[in-house]
């Protein structure tokens, strides 16, 4: 069966059983010491290979490489050159196609690496030691539409971020660059196993999210600004830490009645909204607490006083007591604020915040927040130029004060932040279109990039914690 | 440590848990929830009462349809918390402190057919594993779980590019990592089990290398022309690829493709690889002229015609029939000839193949050479024949279909769970530390420093 015709082979004495373990062990431990001394090989090799023709081959790590929004990623460069200055750069295409883009300057170290989570950027979208500073930081790329906004609409997607590590001190929109290597990111805002479900019943439009698993779950009703849609990312980020949330659109959505630029819902549809959260099976019934960025906070407002609900925690973010736009009922009462106190910048750019200075604020429609029952915590960016949110929170804080309540009252003030305090390390606007139609106007929310990246980061922590004291134990 | 006096107080805990699950469930979290396959997860649970015993358990519906499940019995301290990381198992099918547990000592769930074996052939998805908890410990299965959350194993990073191969008569998948490169290569063979694996060549060009997973077996051409040409052409191949780095390819091979990976670096005259890693080595080379596939055909026919043993359990053993073979010197690769850093991992119980004779007789060869220097070992105890990455079930014996009489048979790989678990672990940090060092890092030790 087997040919035997073969070269002949070296052939030694054999060697007894014993002397071929010894020389067995003798390997294995020169194996381990080689192993022990790797690292120090691996810096004699270094030197080699600046001075030898081969050629390095650069490596770049991000981990967790597929990471929830508000989760830290750890880039790391290795195998560089040492003290040798490399640029960093994040490049992702939001849902709308555009570009957005963020760069730094590094210089890699003795050992020819550099970890974003530790060095300092020297220059570029952002400097200081800022770990998470390239999906802050982006910015559209140059050439872009004015005023875009990075907001996820399908939230069952991640966002793709190719992080790439290039020669010299450079940017994305020079010309000529030398990329060394490059890592592609995942940024989700769901976990798997988190549930999404429509809902268009009750005459509610929203989207639940569930957490994966059996339950009861607590849960969040989830409100945003009068800009109308429906946006579903800060729920899919509450299911995914373990609270059921019901984002509802109240306005601007095609499957709710009347003109889009009005609200046409009251106060029965958010009272049907806590409802449906109240009555789910998998939802705990006494513990729901409610969001409400913006406008959101004044119906934030009105459910914890008006609807006869008991909401175990209301989250307040960069809002008003009350609104020259809502009726009795709830209902917007005019298509949009009286333009008077709308103040435009040099662009045409318009901040509305002086049309929500409580001395503005017609009487009738200052909620009476010192009737509110349980822990409130109210999130001011002192660069809010949409809403006068410091203003109001003080007046709220007197109210709850003069009401023996103090206790009850939180207030997480965020110097250099604009309105949209939102999940963290995303960007910042400081301002963004408005509206399209009768013609384009863009709002001013105010912020700038750094500070509004440490609130965002630090709001959110502050507001986990918060639901999970209030809801969770 | 926890106190096993809690453990008298079960029912009145359980009792209490129920109660307030109604109100407050635990929490439970995994993390990372999306992880490479190799990669460690945290498991937690909080929200329990203090002193209360519950089971941790995992789930998986694998491609095949089979379930899998691991499951560990666990109490939860003063502040009613369960740290898989940090606490001992008291049970189940891990005990002590085991992070990783859930995964290893994975098995296919009661009443499951026999002989099954886990991989995952699209390695396009992740592994999904759903962690649960469940109140108290026997007859944890007869309630609903008290929470459970679904977590997702990688193969692939993302931004891998996976190309099918089919050129120059060559077969197999391309993993390209993301970035300019260029990268180094490696050539990735599985054993004689048949199909193609792309696992490790996917999990591979996540650590960064360029990886090819080699479909060798359908081939059988017989002529000496052709013995290493397809292989030689699948490394060139790599080797030519503009992403690639010429003198960074490397062989990876496992059982029947580490006998590729020996006998391309000792006789090829076309191809040099820069390192090779060979897990549960194969040297038997009997005759120049007749393919591998021949060869492994020839090995497997004539072991069962010698009517290799077969244990109480009906599973078959090849290793002390294969011993007969490569005793004699006619019949083994001349290793001495290889030059380049050499890696064998092999494990002290394997049951198929006599990897660890063999081990021993390449680091005679190779010393007597004078090749010693090239040549690193690793040998586990209580580690059967099918090393894999890391946190992958062990499997003892799996059925096996021989290629061409379509015979079932079930084969003893070797191996204790909890030891060849260990070995998986640790052989993985070190087969990539070594291709690192020998791929990444800088020319070859002999450079003077």
């Amino acid at each position: 069966m087997f040919l035997l015709s073969r070269k002949t082979i070296m052939f030694r004495a054999h060697m007894s059983v014993t002397r071929i373990w010894q020389l067995i062990e003798k390997r294995m431990m020169s194996c381990i010491s080689v192993h022990g001394k790797l690292p120090g090989l691996q810096r004699a090799v270094g030197e080699v290979r600046r001075k030898s023709s081969f050629r390095q081959s650069p490596l770049l790590t991000a981990t967790p490489v597929r990471a929830l929004i508000d989760e830290q990623i750890s880039i790391k460069g290795r195998f560089l050159s040492q003290n040798y200055p490399v640029t960093v750069c994040a490049q992702m295409h939001s849902e709308e196609g555009d570009l957005w883009e963020a760069f730094a300057h590094y210089t890699t170290n003795a050992s020819g690496s550099i970890n974003l989570t530790s060095d300092h950027s020297v220059g570029g979208s952002y400097v200081g030691c800022e770990p998470m500073g390239l999906f802050w930081a982006l910015e559209p790329a140059l050439g872009s539409r004015e005023g875009l906004s990075l907001r996820k609409r399908n939230v069952e997607t991640p966002y793709m971020v190719n992080i790439s590590l290039l020669e010299g001190h450079t940017s994305p929109s020079e010309g000529q660059r030398t990329e060394l290597a490059a890592v592609t990111t995942e940024r989700w805002y769901m976990v798997p196993g988190v549930r999404r479900i429509e809902i268009r019943q009750n005459n509610i439009v929203g989207t639940l999210f569930l957490p994966p698993g059996p339950g009861p779950f607590p849960a969040m009703l989830d409100l945003w600004g009068e800009g109308g849609g429906l946006f579903e990312y800060r729920s899919a980020l509450f299911a995914s830490r373990g609270f059921a949330s019901l984002s509802v659109a109240y306005m601007g959505h095609k499957d709710l009645p009347g003109p889009p630029h009005i609200m046409s819902v009251g106060d029965s549809y958010f009272k049907s909204a806590f409802q449906l959260l109240q009555d789910h099976c998998q939802v705990d019934a006494d513990r729901i607490g409610v969001i409400g960025l913006s406008f959101g906070v004044v119906l934030t407002f009105r459910i914890a006083t008006r609807s006869g609900f008991k909401p175990s925690c209301l989250i307040c973010i960069n809002g008003a007591v009350g609104s020259p736009l809502l009726d009795e009922d709830g209902k917007i009462k005019m298509s949009e604020s009286d333009q008077k106190y709308w103040e435009l910048d040099d662009r045409g750019y318009v901040s509305f915040k002086n049309v929500s200075l409580p001395d503005n604020l017609p009487p009738e429609s200052k909620q009476k927040v010192e009737n509110i029952t349980c822990p409130l915590m109210c999130i001011v960016g002192e660069d809010d130029l949409c809403a006068a949110s410091t203003e109001n929170a003080d007046l709220i804080e007197e109210a709850l004060r003069s009401a023996g309540k103090s206790h009850q009252f939180t207030r997480l003030s965020y110097p250099g932040a604009g309105h949209l305090i939102e999940p963290p390390y995303t960007p910042c606007a400081r301002a963004s279109l408005w509206r399209a139609k009768p013609e384009k106007l863009f709002a001013l929310w105010g912020g700038h990039p750094a500070p509004h990246a440490a609130a965002q980061e630090d709001a959110w922590k502050r507001i986990l914690e918060f639901m999970e004291t209030h809801l969770r134990r | 440590p926890k106190q096993w006096a809690v453990l008298k107080r079960d029912e009145e805990c359980m009792k209490l848990l129920s109660a307030m699950t109604q109100v407050v469930p635990p929490i439970l979290s995994v993390t990372p929830c999306r992880a490479l396959v190799d990669e460690k997860f945290k498991v937690l649970v909080e929200n329990l009462p203090p002193g209360c015993p519950v089971t941790v358990r995992s789930l998986h519906h694998s491609e095949d349809k089979d379930d899998w499940e691991a499951y560990g019995h666990y109490v939860s301290d003063h502040s009613g918390v369960v740290s898989v990381s940090e606490d001992l198992s008291y049970g189940g099918t891990y005990t002590g402190k085991e992070p990783m547990g859930l995964l290893w000592s994975m098995r296919p769930v009661p009443g499951s057919r026999p002989g099954l074996r886990l991989r995952k052939m699209n390695v396009c998805t992740p592994m999904l594993v759903t962690i649960s908890v469940h109140s108290g410990h026997e007859g944890f299965r007869d309630q609903a779980p008290l929470a459970s959350v679904l977590t997702e194993r990688w193969y692939m990073a993302p931004g891998i590019r996976r190309i099918n191969i089919n050129e120059q008569g060559v077969q197999g998948t391309l993993f390209i990592p993301p970035g300019p490169g260029p990268f180094p290569g490696l050539l990735d063979m599985w054993g004689g089990g048949g199909g193609l694996l792309e696992s490790r060549a996917a999990l591979l060009a996540s650590h960064g290398y360029v990886s090819l997973a080699l479909d060798y077996l359908g081939f059988d051409q017989e002529s000496e022309n052709l013995e290493f040409k397809y292989f030689e052409t699948a490394f060139n191949i790599i080797k030519d690829h503009p992403q690639v780095m010429p003198d960074r390819v490397g062989i990876f091979g496992l059982s029947l493709g580490s006998l590729v990976a020996v006998t391309l670096a000792a006789y090829s005259t076309i191809v040099k690889p820069c390192c090779i890693v060979c897990i549960s080595c194969n040297h038997y080379y009997p005759a120049r002229g007749s393919t591998v596939t021949s060869k492994f055909e020839g090995v497997t026919r004539w072991v069962l015609s010698l009517s290799a043993r077969v244990n109480e359990d009906n599973q078959v053993i090849w290793k002390d029939v294969a011993l007969e073979f490569i005793t004699d010197p006619s019949n083994i690769a001349e290793v001495g000839r290889i030059n380049c850093p050499t890696l064998l991992v092999n494990g002290c119980d394997d049951q198929n193949w006599p990897t660890v004779e063999t081990a021993e007789d390449v680091a005679r060869l190779m010393r007597e050479a004078g090749k010693e220097h090239l040549l690193s070992r690793l040998a586990y105890p209580d580690t059967g024949h099918l090393i894999e990455p890391p946190f992958s079930p062990h499997f003892r014996a799996t059925t096996f279909v021989m290629r061409s009489s379509k015979e079932k048979v079930i084969l003893l790989w070797g191996g204790q769970t909890k030891p060849h678990s260990d070995a998986q672990e640790d052989s993985w940090r070190k087969i990539l530390s070594f291709l690192q060092f020998h791929l990444y890092c800088g020319p070859n030790l002999k450079a003077k420093i």
